[in-house]
Protein backbone atom coordinates (compact mmCIF):
# COMPACT_ATOMS: atom_id res chain seq x y z
CA UNK A 1 0.00 0.00 0.00
CA UNK A 2 1.32 3.73 -1.22
CA UNK A 3 1.95 5.88 1.41
CA UNK A 4 -0.93 8.15 0.06
CA UNK A 5 -3.23 5.11 0.15
CA UNK A 6 -2.48 4.94 3.99
CA UNK A 7 -3.20 8.46 4.62
CA UNK A 8 -6.24 8.99 3.40
CA UNK A 9 -7.62 5.89 5.32
CA UNK A 10 -6.36 7.52 8.21
CA UNK A 11 -8.04 10.85 7.11
CA UNK A 12 -11.01 8.78 7.05
CA UNK A 13 -10.91 7.44 10.18
CA UNK A 14 -10.40 10.67 11.77
CA UNK A 15 -13.37 11.59 9.99
CA UNK A 16 -15.10 9.01 11.78
CA UNK A 17 -13.51 9.51 15.01
CA UNK A 18 -15.27 9.28 18.07
CA UNK A 19 -13.05 12.45 19.52
CA UNK A 20 -14.22 14.70 17.23
CA UNK A 21 -12.56 17.99 18.78
CA UNK A 22 -8.47 15.88 18.53
CA UNK A 23 -9.61 14.67 15.07
CA UNK A 24 -10.46 17.91 14.15
CA UNK A 25 -7.13 19.37 15.78
CA UNK A 26 -4.95 16.63 13.60
CA UNK A 27 -6.78 17.23 10.44
CA UNK A 28 -6.11 20.37 10.56
CA UNK A 29 -2.33 20.46 11.66
CA UNK A 30 -1.51 17.94 9.25
CA UNK A 31 -3.85 17.67 6.54
CA UNK A 32 -5.07 21.19 5.72
CA UNK A 33 -0.94 22.35 5.66
CA UNK A 34 0.22 18.76 3.82
CA UNK A 35 1.83 19.80 0.11
CA UNK A 36 0.06 16.90 -1.72
CA UNK A 37 -3.10 18.78 -3.04
CA UNK A 38 -4.78 15.54 -3.19
CA UNK A 39 -4.60 14.70 0.92
CA UNK A 40 -5.35 18.43 1.43
CA UNK A 41 -8.64 17.77 -1.03
CA UNK A 42 -9.58 14.89 1.12
CA UNK A 43 -8.58 17.04 4.73
CA UNK A 44 -11.48 19.56 3.65
CA UNK A 45 -13.63 16.97 2.58
CA UNK A 46 -13.07 15.51 5.81
CA UNK A 47 -13.67 18.72 8.17
CA UNK A 48 -17.07 19.65 5.88
CA UNK A 49 -18.32 16.66 7.07
CA UNK A 50 -18.04 16.81 10.24
CA UNK A 51 -20.19 20.04 9.83
CA UNK A 52 -19.12 21.43 13.44
CA UNK A 53 -18.24 25.27 13.75
CA UNK A 54 -14.58 24.57 14.27
CA UNK A 55 -14.23 22.20 11.63
CA UNK A 56 -16.03 24.76 8.76
CA UNK A 57 -14.28 27.64 10.11
CA UNK A 58 -10.84 25.86 9.18
CA UNK A 59 -12.27 25.41 5.65
CA UNK A 60 -14.16 28.75 4.83
CA UNK A 61 -11.62 31.44 6.87
CA UNK A 62 -8.50 30.17 6.69
CA UNK A 63 -6.05 32.28 4.11
CA UNK A 64 -4.93 29.08 1.91
CA UNK A 65 -7.22 26.53 3.16
CA UNK A 66 -10.50 24.66 2.31
CA UNK A 67 -12.48 27.11 -0.04
CA UNK A 68 -9.31 29.90 0.15
CA UNK A 69 -6.90 26.92 -1.00
CA UNK A 70 -4.51 27.82 -3.87
CA UNK A 71 -5.39 24.78 -5.57
CA UNK A 72 -8.55 25.13 -7.40
CA UNK A 73 -9.23 21.57 -7.86
CA UNK A 74 -9.04 21.54 -3.74
CA UNK A 75 -11.34 24.65 -3.60
CA UNK A 76 -13.64 23.94 -5.87
CA UNK A 77 -13.98 20.45 -4.25
CA UNK A 78 -14.56 21.92 -0.49
CA UNK A 79 -17.23 23.85 -2.08
CA UNK A 80 -19.12 21.11 -3.71
CA UNK A 81 -18.59 19.23 -0.18
CA UNK A 82 -20.35 22.13 1.72
CA UNK A 83 -22.94 22.16 -1.24
CA UNK A 84 -23.55 18.53 -0.21
CA UNK A 85 -24.95 19.56 3.22
CA UNK A 86 -28.22 18.13 4.67
CA UNK A 87 -27.70 20.85 6.70
CA UNK A 88 -25.89 24.08 5.88
CA UNK A 89 -27.12 26.21 8.46
CA UNK A 90 -23.73 26.44 10.52
CA UNK A 91 -21.89 26.74 7.63
CA UNK A 92 -24.11 30.30 6.14
CA UNK A 93 -23.74 31.39 9.64
CA UNK A 94 -20.03 31.22 9.69
CA UNK A 95 -19.62 32.53 5.63
CA UNK A 96 -22.08 35.44 6.77
CA UNK A 97 -19.87 36.29 9.38
CA UNK A 98 -16.66 35.89 7.42
CA UNK A 99 -18.00 38.15 4.42
CA UNK A 100 -18.95 40.82 7.46
CA UNK A 101 -15.95 40.79 9.57
CA UNK A 102 -12.75 38.96 8.34
CA UNK A 103 -10.04 41.21 7.67
CA UNK A 104 -8.91 39.99 4.36
CA UNK A 105 -10.70 41.09 0.77
CA UNK A 106 -9.97 37.58 -0.82
CA UNK A 107 -11.24 35.87 2.01
CA UNK A 108 -14.73 38.17 1.83
CA UNK A 109 -14.97 37.59 -1.59
CA UNK A 110 -14.55 34.07 -1.51
CA UNK A 111 -17.07 33.81 1.02
CA UNK A 112 -19.22 36.02 -0.60
CA UNK A 113 -19.40 33.85 -4.07
CA UNK A 114 -19.87 30.47 -1.43
CA UNK A 115 -22.36 31.92 0.24
CA UNK A 116 -24.72 32.36 -2.94
CA UNK A 117 -23.87 29.04 -4.57
CA UNK A 118 -25.40 27.77 -1.40
CA UNK A 119 -28.40 30.35 -1.26
CA UNK A 120 -29.17 28.98 -4.91
CA UNK A 121 -28.68 25.46 -4.33
CA UNK B 1 65.77 -128.25 3.12
CA UNK B 2 63.14 -127.02 1.08
CA UNK B 3 61.91 -125.30 3.27
CA UNK B 4 65.02 -123.61 3.77
CA UNK B 5 65.51 -123.30 -0.34
CA UNK B 6 61.63 -121.26 -0.54
CA UNK B 7 62.68 -119.41 2.58
CA UNK B 8 65.83 -118.40 0.92
CA UNK B 9 64.17 -117.64 -2.46
CA UNK B 10 61.44 -115.74 -0.65
CA UNK B 11 64.05 -113.41 1.00
CA UNK B 12 65.47 -113.27 -1.67
CA UNK B 13 62.46 -112.37 -3.71
CA UNK B 14 61.90 -109.67 -0.82
CA UNK B 15 65.10 -108.68 -0.89
CA UNK B 16 64.26 -107.61 -4.70
CA UNK B 17 61.12 -106.29 -4.17
CA UNK B 18 62.26 -104.09 -1.68
CA UNK B 19 64.91 -102.93 -4.05
CA UNK B 20 63.00 -102.21 -6.40
CA UNK B 21 60.40 -100.56 -4.59
CA UNK B 22 63.29 -98.43 -2.93
CA UNK B 23 63.94 -97.44 -6.49
CA UNK B 24 60.60 -96.36 -7.39
CA UNK B 25 61.23 -94.55 -4.32
CA UNK B 26 63.39 -92.68 -4.85
CA UNK B 27 62.73 -92.50 -8.49
CA UNK B 28 58.85 -91.45 -8.39
CA UNK B 29 58.35 -89.87 -4.64
CA UNK B 30 59.91 -86.94 -3.62
CA UNK B 31 58.97 -87.53 0.03
CA UNK B 32 62.68 -87.29 1.87
CA UNK B 33 61.49 -89.68 4.69
CA UNK B 34 60.38 -92.82 2.74
CA UNK B 35 57.34 -93.03 4.66
CA UNK B 36 56.06 -96.25 3.92
CA UNK B 37 52.37 -98.10 4.68
CA UNK B 38 52.26 -101.82 5.44
CA UNK B 39 55.69 -102.27 3.65
CA UNK B 40 54.41 -99.98 0.40
CA UNK B 41 56.15 -96.84 0.33
CA UNK B 42 53.35 -93.96 -0.35
CA UNK B 43 53.40 -92.71 -3.75
CA UNK B 44 51.56 -89.56 -3.46
CA UNK B 45 54.16 -86.52 -2.97
CA UNK B 46 52.87 -84.95 0.61
CA UNK B 47 54.93 -82.35 0.20
CA UNK B 48 54.01 -81.11 -3.62
CA UNK B 49 52.91 -77.69 -3.64
CA UNK B 50 49.21 -75.71 -3.30
CA UNK B 51 49.20 -75.45 -6.82
CA UNK B 52 49.38 -78.62 -7.83
CA UNK B 53 46.93 -79.69 -5.29
CA UNK B 54 44.54 -77.38 -6.93
CA UNK B 55 45.25 -78.63 -10.22
CA UNK B 56 44.27 -81.86 -9.31
CA UNK B 57 40.94 -80.69 -8.02
CA UNK B 58 38.58 -82.74 -10.00
CA UNK B 59 35.65 -81.27 -11.94
CA UNK B 60 33.21 -82.30 -9.26
CA UNK B 61 35.37 -81.07 -6.22
CA UNK B 62 34.92 -77.74 -7.85
CA UNK B 63 31.81 -77.98 -8.19
CA UNK B 64 31.56 -78.70 -4.46
CA UNK B 65 33.71 -75.80 -3.32
CA UNK B 66 31.74 -73.67 -5.85
CA UNK B 67 28.29 -74.72 -4.37
CA UNK B 68 29.84 -74.43 -1.00
CA UNK B 69 30.95 -70.59 -1.30
CA UNK B 70 27.19 -70.00 -2.86
CA UNK B 71 25.46 -71.18 0.14
CA UNK B 72 28.50 -69.93 2.40
CA UNK B 73 28.18 -66.28 0.16
CA UNK B 74 24.01 -66.46 1.14
CA UNK B 75 24.66 -67.15 4.83
CA UNK B 76 26.67 -63.91 4.93
CA UNK B 77 24.42 -61.95 2.90
CA UNK B 78 22.03 -63.21 5.45
CA UNK B 79 23.82 -62.28 8.36
CA UNK B 80 24.40 -58.97 7.06
CA UNK B 81 20.55 -58.10 6.09
CA UNK B 82 19.51 -59.48 9.69
CA UNK B 83 22.52 -57.20 10.32
CA UNK B 84 21.16 -54.18 8.58
CA UNK B 85 17.48 -54.79 9.46
CA UNK B 86 17.97 -54.57 13.34
CA UNK B 87 19.86 -51.38 12.49
CA UNK B 88 16.84 -50.02 10.71
CA UNK B 89 14.45 -51.44 13.22
CA UNK B 90 16.32 -49.87 16.03
CA UNK B 91 16.53 -46.78 13.89
CA UNK B 92 12.86 -46.93 13.79
CA UNK B 93 12.08 -47.49 17.39
CA UNK B 94 14.30 -44.55 18.33
CA UNK B 95 12.75 -42.37 16.18
CA UNK B 96 8.77 -43.10 17.05
CA UNK B 97 10.38 -42.91 20.55
CA UNK B 98 11.69 -39.40 20.16
CA UNK B 99 8.54 -38.29 18.04
CA UNK B 100 6.54 -39.55 21.01
CA UNK B 101 8.68 -37.39 23.64
CA UNK B 102 8.51 -34.49 21.38
CA UNK B 103 4.40 -34.89 20.94
CA UNK B 104 3.97 -35.26 24.92
CA UNK B 105 6.36 -31.84 25.12
CA UNK B 106 3.87 -30.43 22.79
CA UNK B 107 0.99 -31.88 24.83
CA UNK B 108 2.56 -30.24 27.74
CA UNK B 109 3.65 -27.18 26.10
CA UNK B 110 1.48 -23.76 26.62
CA UNK B 111 1.24 -22.30 23.47
CA UNK B 112 0.06 -18.89 22.93
CA UNK B 113 -0.64 -16.49 19.72
CA UNK B 114 -0.64 -12.87 19.40
CA UNK B 115 -3.28 -13.43 16.18
CA UNK B 116 -3.52 -9.42 15.69
CA UNK B 117 0.19 -9.40 15.66
CA UNK B 118 0.78 -12.16 13.56
CA UNK B 119 -2.30 -11.05 10.98
CA UNK B 120 -0.65 -7.27 10.56
CA UNK B 121 2.97 -9.04 10.10
CA UNK B 122 1.37 -11.03 7.76
CA UNK B 123 -0.63 -8.66 6.06
CA UNK B 124 1.05 -5.20 6.69
CA UNK B 125 -1.61 -2.93 4.65
CA UNK B 126 -4.09 -4.64 7.02
CA UNK B 127 -3.19 -2.37 9.89
CA UNK B 128 -4.14 1.20 7.33
CA UNK B 129 -7.29 -0.47 7.27
CA UNK B 130 -9.87 2.04 7.95
CA UNK B 131 -11.60 -0.28 10.29
CA UNK B 132 -8.27 -0.99 12.11
CA UNK B 133 -7.49 2.48 12.02
CA UNK B 134 -11.38 3.33 13.76
CA UNK B 135 -10.12 1.82 16.86
CA UNK B 136 -6.91 3.38 17.68
CA UNK B 137 -6.69 6.96 19.51
CA UNK B 138 -6.21 10.06 17.98
CA UNK B 139 -2.48 10.11 19.29
CA UNK B 140 -1.86 7.65 17.94
CA UNK B 141 -3.19 8.00 14.54
CA UNK B 142 -1.19 10.99 14.61
CA UNK B 143 2.22 8.82 15.40
CA UNK B 144 0.84 6.52 12.10
CA UNK B 145 0.58 9.79 10.24
CA UNK B 146 3.86 11.11 10.86
CA UNK B 147 5.61 7.89 10.83
CA UNK B 148 4.39 7.29 7.41
CA UNK B 149 6.57 10.68 7.08
CA UNK B 150 7.24 12.83 3.97
CA UNK B 151 4.02 13.93 3.01
CA UNK B 152 2.56 14.96 6.44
Amino acid sequence: MENNAKIKNIIQALGQHKDSDAAIELLTELGTNCPDDEIRELTAQALIRKNTHESLRVVLIHQGKGINDLSARVAMTAINELLSLKDKGEAIKILDDTIKLHSEEDVKNTARSVRALMTFS
Amino acid sequence: MQLGRISLHTTKALQANTQQNTANTNKLSTNPFGVSFKGNVIQADVFQSAKKAAEKVSVMQRGKLFASAVVGGINSFNEAFKTRMNNIVSFGKKFTADVIEKLDRIGSTEISFDMSGIANRLFPDRQYSVKNLSTKSVDELKAMWQGIGQLA
